[in-house]
């Protein structure tokens, strides 16, 4: 594949939004600027020419492109999700780019384009001499591709490789074949299919047997470029006794149209290691009228596949227009110990619905569910879990605490938990409580002199403090202004 | 310092207050008497200004501002404090914060410097000697599974912190035994001022033991049918509510 | 085209002759309730509402439309006594009404109870409204289907302010027919204006032979009225036993129901309340006890519509050898409806390997001055509870039983009436092995 076939934008519509102009209107929005920078892409459309060209572009083993017609020819196959408590319209899967690409492509960190080094500045990415400062290693997604790895060297030396999933379906083919699908499978759902047969790129994460991975690790993942879907893979495993604990953070320039983001997110944890995953999800949700906004339907799956492993999922969420994600744990080895902890909080018209499916399958697994969702105008939100107790896995737990709160009449708070038991030696509990912001909090905050909005967010952070406890610090700040950004115009 | 003048106010269509006039002097202590639902805990809560509490007539002024314009943020800015009566838990909300919040708020509102995390702290420490509470309440979160007199000493705790130029104590002594009801009156005894004035409301005598006032007044009806001075609250204990019921009448008759 | 061919269950149903109700409106009603019915067939487990019970089994036999001989069916008067309970009772024979065995002679003023075959022979105009109505969500087959053949069942209306203090009965039998028959029966229920009854609501079985057995019913209660609502369920081993119930409530009017389900292969049991007024009440409680191969399926909807509204409902589940035991619980409070509390708790017992308990609380607030709370467990007898019973000289087994049914009456013991409280006791007790 050659480059002719490749579209330059350089790009009207960039500057007719330019960043000013973007800023100045969408205060609540701090991540909605959009970066100049000339990039590539492919034209929309999506049919096994595009595939092929992606991969090509990508410069994959033919395994690879094969892979991907295979999860394209299945995704045809497959009927169009009906959305419970979601209400989208339709989505044009052939008006969507599948690759948008920085244009000068990068060699290492020093010649990323300095607008786009000023973007993560701006999105407040620890990167380069920055990351070195707060100790992060950090793969930046930007659009499709993968553009840049800091601190590579010292992961090297303790043999942890934390690079692009293209670098690493270069570099290391034989552990993404062994890995890649083998937690989500390529017609596992709708989106995981599609994002199959169009991944564009991703992070790779692997911690060797005994390893603990001397830093934390994080990507952060930016929606640029305009009618471009962004479709990441990551892929983490964690061999026996490893560890690792790795950050994602997602922001998306403001856009009057939806955009879309179907992510695939496959952990697997072999005998002892324990794997740690935090989102901060900040993708633009559209403006007060409901008006753009990402879709975001993601599909994150961990495998306990060895025994006393240990999977933990936090996340943050509060932007995008509709989020569709079950961050979940297959409980497979004995002892294996699954968790999630959520914020979901949703304004405006935003609609999530989101949760976990905890599966036990082991014996002695253990499974906790924390999930906080915060609805605020006139948007819903719903946590949709399933806890599954398969009939071998004797002594199973699980604990599920789902609670709502609710800030304005207009809006739905829901919780639709399925519990499924067929081993009479699990103990499997739930509860839920919904509530709105009481009365007597506010004023009793108010009258210690405490403004409305500001007492509004104390006690709100106070209601996520569970979740919150689970991040790691900086994220923890970072989320909890995200709140109250978020939140803003909310009361009263 | 207070002036409240003809107050007439209503919750959920019901009028509670009917004309209830009090002037508080700075220093001085006024305690407001009165049986079960004469509109005792209505005259804290129209001070601080909670919703749902409807002023039809009257004035209330304090230092010469209308206290009934303010906000209720605005209102603790002024210097008016209200110890409830039923303190809220607010679970994950870590009680130094708080505190913290509400003093620098207060302070900002006053034009006055923030305090940093660590000269607060310092702030905290001396303040929780006065009240003799454990200083791991600081680190709980603000009311949650606080006992009765934990709450009640956490609410005058936090009175000796923000040192307001009023305070409002609504049945403070209710739900204590012997021993925090003094450790309470101890508390609010030390922040007594030529300056600071208070408001103590309750059913009961034995609190005004401890905490002698000034001057007693006597609530019925919704608006204050008896003043006198502390052998009011004497003569109210040993004759019973019903004595200014029947004492109280003609006056509230002839309005 | 290429129509699939339909399954048995539905063939056979599709061919039968409907009731001939010579009302012309009822006869259109129920022809667009069987074609409905026939054009969606049963729904498979993909409908939300089935996804936990599935019909495939059923769908593969064929039911006769009626039993013709319900009329000289004989049944043991003693099989219909309850607890020393006496008063008017309606009874039915596989969806038939029985006057010989019923009792209507005494009833107390203010209280009209007739079987629905008289009511419609009479005035059917009065019930046009009921009857005519349509199903159309996808796991509405048995509704469609009682909806075209049910010409029998149970009208009871009582009169604004009448307070009744005897409890009324109605009861059910499914009868051994000599081959597997459907039947139906359909219920309208009318409390007036602050009218008050109790009414008792059995299902039974006469001899073991398989049937299929479905009830749809309207409860409605005018403003302050009040329902004590019992269920017993005791169906026959062999029969599934689909039933739907539909409560209505107006302003500050109760409903205080207590349901146990102990009998028939698959027994559904769909409930419905609709909290139209400011300040109705729903108080649903009940136990369900699938053993052997017994498959339970319990739907409970709450549907807060109006202000001040409030739902409490317990509910307790006891799986045992394969039987299997289905919960869901859904809270839904609307727009508008300020000041709903609504809590919700579901625990269950899960006592054998190859049994399973699926339990799905819901909550859907679309208020938000409201208290909504639900809880659900599963898991097992609290160790601790039957060491010390043991270590005060009670064998094992024994300690599990009682431990067993006193998680089972839990539901039971805001029931007013002390004799059906030892019933269920009694009931509990003969169902858990000793």
């Amino acid at each position: 594949m050659t480059a002719e076939s490749i579209e330059t934008r350089a790009d009207n519509t960039l500057l007719r939004d330019n960043a000013e102009v973007a800023e100045a209107l969408g205060r609540n929005y701090a991540a909605g600027f959009v970066t100049e920078i000339e990039s590539e892409s492919l034209p929309p459309g999506l049919d096994e020419g595009i595939i092929r060209q992606l991969s090509a572009i990508k410069r994959e083993p033919e395994w690879m492109t094969q892979w991907r017609l295979a999860a394209f020819r299945h995704w045809q196959t497959m009927p169009t999700p009906d959305w419970a408590k979601l209400k989208i319209d339709p989505i044009d899967y052939q008006a969507i780019s599948y690759y948008s690409a920085p244009k000068a492509g990068p060699k290492s960190l020093d010649e990323v384009d300095p607008a786009l080094l000023e973007t993560y500045e701006k999105l407040g990415v620890p990167l380069h001499e920055r990351a070195a400062l707060a100790g992060v290693a950090v793969d930046a997604v930007f659009d499709s591709v993968s553009v840049g790895t800091t601190f590579r060297k010292k992961l090297a030396e303790a043999g942890v490789i934390f690079c692009s999933m293209s670098e690493a379906i270069r570099e290391h083919p034989a552990l993404v074949q062994k890995y890649l699908g083998s937690v989500v499978p390529q017609g596992d759902n709708y989106f995981a299919a599609l994002n199959s047969a169009v991944f564009s790129d991703g992070s790779f994460v692997f911690v060797p047997e005994g390893v603990r991975c001397p830093m934390e690790l994080s990507t952060y993942f930016r929606i640029n470029a305009q009618n471009t879907g962004q479709f990441e893979r990551t892929l983490i495993v964690c061999e026996d006794r490893a560890q690792v604990s790795y950050l994602e953070g997602c922001t998306a320039p403001r856009r009057d149209e939806n955009q879309l983001h179907a992510a695939v997110v496959e952990l697997v944890a072999l005998e002892g290691a324990d794997i740690k995953y935090s989102t901060v999800q900040n993708w633009y949700p559209g403006d007060e009228n409901g008006v753009g906004g990402i879709y975001n339907f993601v599909t994150k799956r961990g495998d306990c596949r060895g025994a006393d492993s240990k999977i933990s999922w936090t996340q943050v969420e509060t932007g995008s227009a509709v989020t569709w994600k079950y961050p979940s744990v297959v409980l497979r080895g004995d002892r294996s110990v699954g968790e999630f902890y959520s914020v979901a909080l949703t304004h405006h018209f935003q609609q999530a619905d989101t949760g976990t499916k905890m599966i036990h399958i082991g014996r002695d697994t253990k499974s906790k569910i924390v999930s906080k969702g915060i609805s605020a105008g006139r948007s819903s939100n719903s946590y949709r879990g399933l806890v599954k107790v398969e009939k071998g896995a004797e002594r199973a737990r699980n604990y599920t605490q789902c609670d709502s709160l609710l800030i304005g009449k207009k809006c739905g708070a829901h919780t639709f938990p399925y519990m499924e038991v067929k081993n009479p030696t699990a103990i499997v509990e739930h509860e839920a409580t919904t509530s709105k912001i009481s009365d007597d909090q506010l004023f009793y905050c108010r009258s210690r002199g405490i403004g409305e909005e500001d007492a509004v967010s104390m006690i709100v952070d106070g209601f996520c403090k569970q979740v919150f406890r689970e991040l790691p610090m900086e994220f923890a700040v970072e989320a909890k202004k995200l709140l109250e950004v978020s939140l803003e115009g909310a009361v009263g | 310092m207070l002036k409240i003048e003809n107050l007439h106010a209503r919750v959920e269509g019901k009028d509670i207050l009917k004309g209830l006039s009090l002037e508080v002097k700075p220093g001085e202590v006024h305690a407001i008497m009165g049986p079960n639902g004469a509109g005792k805990s209505t005259l804290g809560n129209v001070l601080s200004g909670r919703e749902g509490y409807e002023v039809t007539e009257g004035s209330v002024l304090f230092e010469g501002r209308n206290l009934l314009e303010l906000a209720p943020e605005e209102r603790a800015a002024a210097g008016v404090f209200l110890a409830f009566q039923y303190p809220v838990e607010i679970p994950g909300v870590n009680n130094t914060y708080f505190l913290r919040a509400a003093y620098n708020a207060q302070r900002k509102a006053r034009g006055e410097g923030e305090l940093d995390s660590m000269q607060f702290l310092k702030l905290v420490r001396e303040k929780l000697k006065i009240m003799q509470l454990s200083p791991d309440l600081l680190n709980r979160a603000v009311n949650e599974g606080f006992s009765g007199g934990e709450k009640k000493r956490n609410e005058i705790f936090q009175m000796a912190l923000l040192e307001p130029k009023l305070a409002i104590l609504d049945e403070t002594d209710s739900g204590l035994d012997i021993d925090a009801l003094k450790q309470v009156a101890e508390g609010v005894n030390a922040l007594r001022s030529p300056e600071r004035s208070f408001i103590v409301v309750t059913h009961y005598q034995r609190l005004l033991d401890y905490i002698v006032p000034d001057h007693v007044h006597v609530l019925a009806g919704g608006r204050i049918v008896e003043s006198g001075d502390r052998s009011l609250a004497l003569k109210l204990e040993e004759h019973g509510y019903a004595w200014v019921a029947e004492h109280g009448e003609p006056a509230g008759a002839s309005a | 085209m290429n129509q699939p061919a339909r399954p048995p269950f539905v063939a056979a149903l599709a061919e039968a002759p409907l009731p001939a109700s010579g009302v012309a409106w009822l006869d259109k009603a129920r022809r667009e309730n069987l074609d409905a019915f026939v054009a969606a067939g049963l729904p498979d487990t993909r409908v939300e509402a089935w996804k936990y019970t599935a019909l495939r089994a059923l769908s593969q036999r064929s039911f006769a439309a009626g039993d013709a001989q319900a009329l000289s069916r004989d049944i043991d008067p003693a099989l219909l006594a309850l607890a020393g309970i006496e008063g008017p009772a309606l009874v039915f024979v596989n969806g038939v009404y029985r006057a010989d065995l019923s009792m209507l002679d005494a009833l107390p003023a203010g209280v009209d109870l007739q079987p629905l075959s008289h009511a419609l022979a009479a005035d059917p105009e009065s019930l046009r409204f009921t009857l005519s109505r349509h199903y159309r969500e996808p796991g509405d087959a048995f509704a469609r289907l009682n909806g075209a053949f049910a010409h029998d069942g149970a009208v009871l209306r009582v009169a604004a302010g009448a307070k009744i203090s005897v409890p009324l009965r109605l009861v059910f039998v499914g009868a051994a027919a000599g081959a597997e028959i459907a039947w139906h029966v359909r219920h309208l229920v009318e409390l007036g204006e602050g009218a008050e009854l109790t009414l008792i609501e059995q299902h039974l079985g006469a001899g073991e032979q398989a049937h299929l057995g479905t009830q749809l019913g309207d409860v409605t209660l005018h403003a302050d009225a009040t329902l004590h609502h019992v269920g017993l369920q005791q169906a026959g081993a062999g029969s599934s036993l689909v039933r739907r119930s539909h409560y209505r409530l107006g302003a500050r009017a109760q409903t205080h129901l207590h349901a146990l389900e102990l009998g028939g292969t698959l027994a559904r049991h769909d409930l419905r309340a609709e909290l139209v007024g400011d300040a109705a009440g729903f108080h649903g409680h009940g136990a369900f006890l699938p053993d052997g191969r017994q498959h339970m399926d319990i739907q409970l909807a709450i549907g807060h519509q109006a202000r001040n509204t409030v739902s409490s409902s317990t509910w307790r589940g006891v799986a045992s050898g394969r039987g299997r035991g289905v919960f869901r619980g859904a809270i839904v409070v609307n727009t508008g409806a300020d000041g709903a509390d609504a809590v919700l708790g579901n625990k269950n017992l899960l006592l054998s390997p190859q049994a399973e308990i699926d339990t799905k609380p819901e909550l859907e607030i679309y208020a938000d001055e409201v208290k909504a709370a639900h809880g659900a467990t599963v898991g097992q007898l609290d160790e601790r509870a039957s060491f010390y019973l043991r270590s005060r000289g009670i064998p094992e087994p024994q300690a599990r039983t009682l431990l067993t049914t006193a998680f089972a009456r839990a539901p039971f013991e805001s029931l007013a009436s002390e004799r059906l409280r030892e019933h269920i006791d009694q009931l509990l007790l003969a169902r858990l092995p000793a």
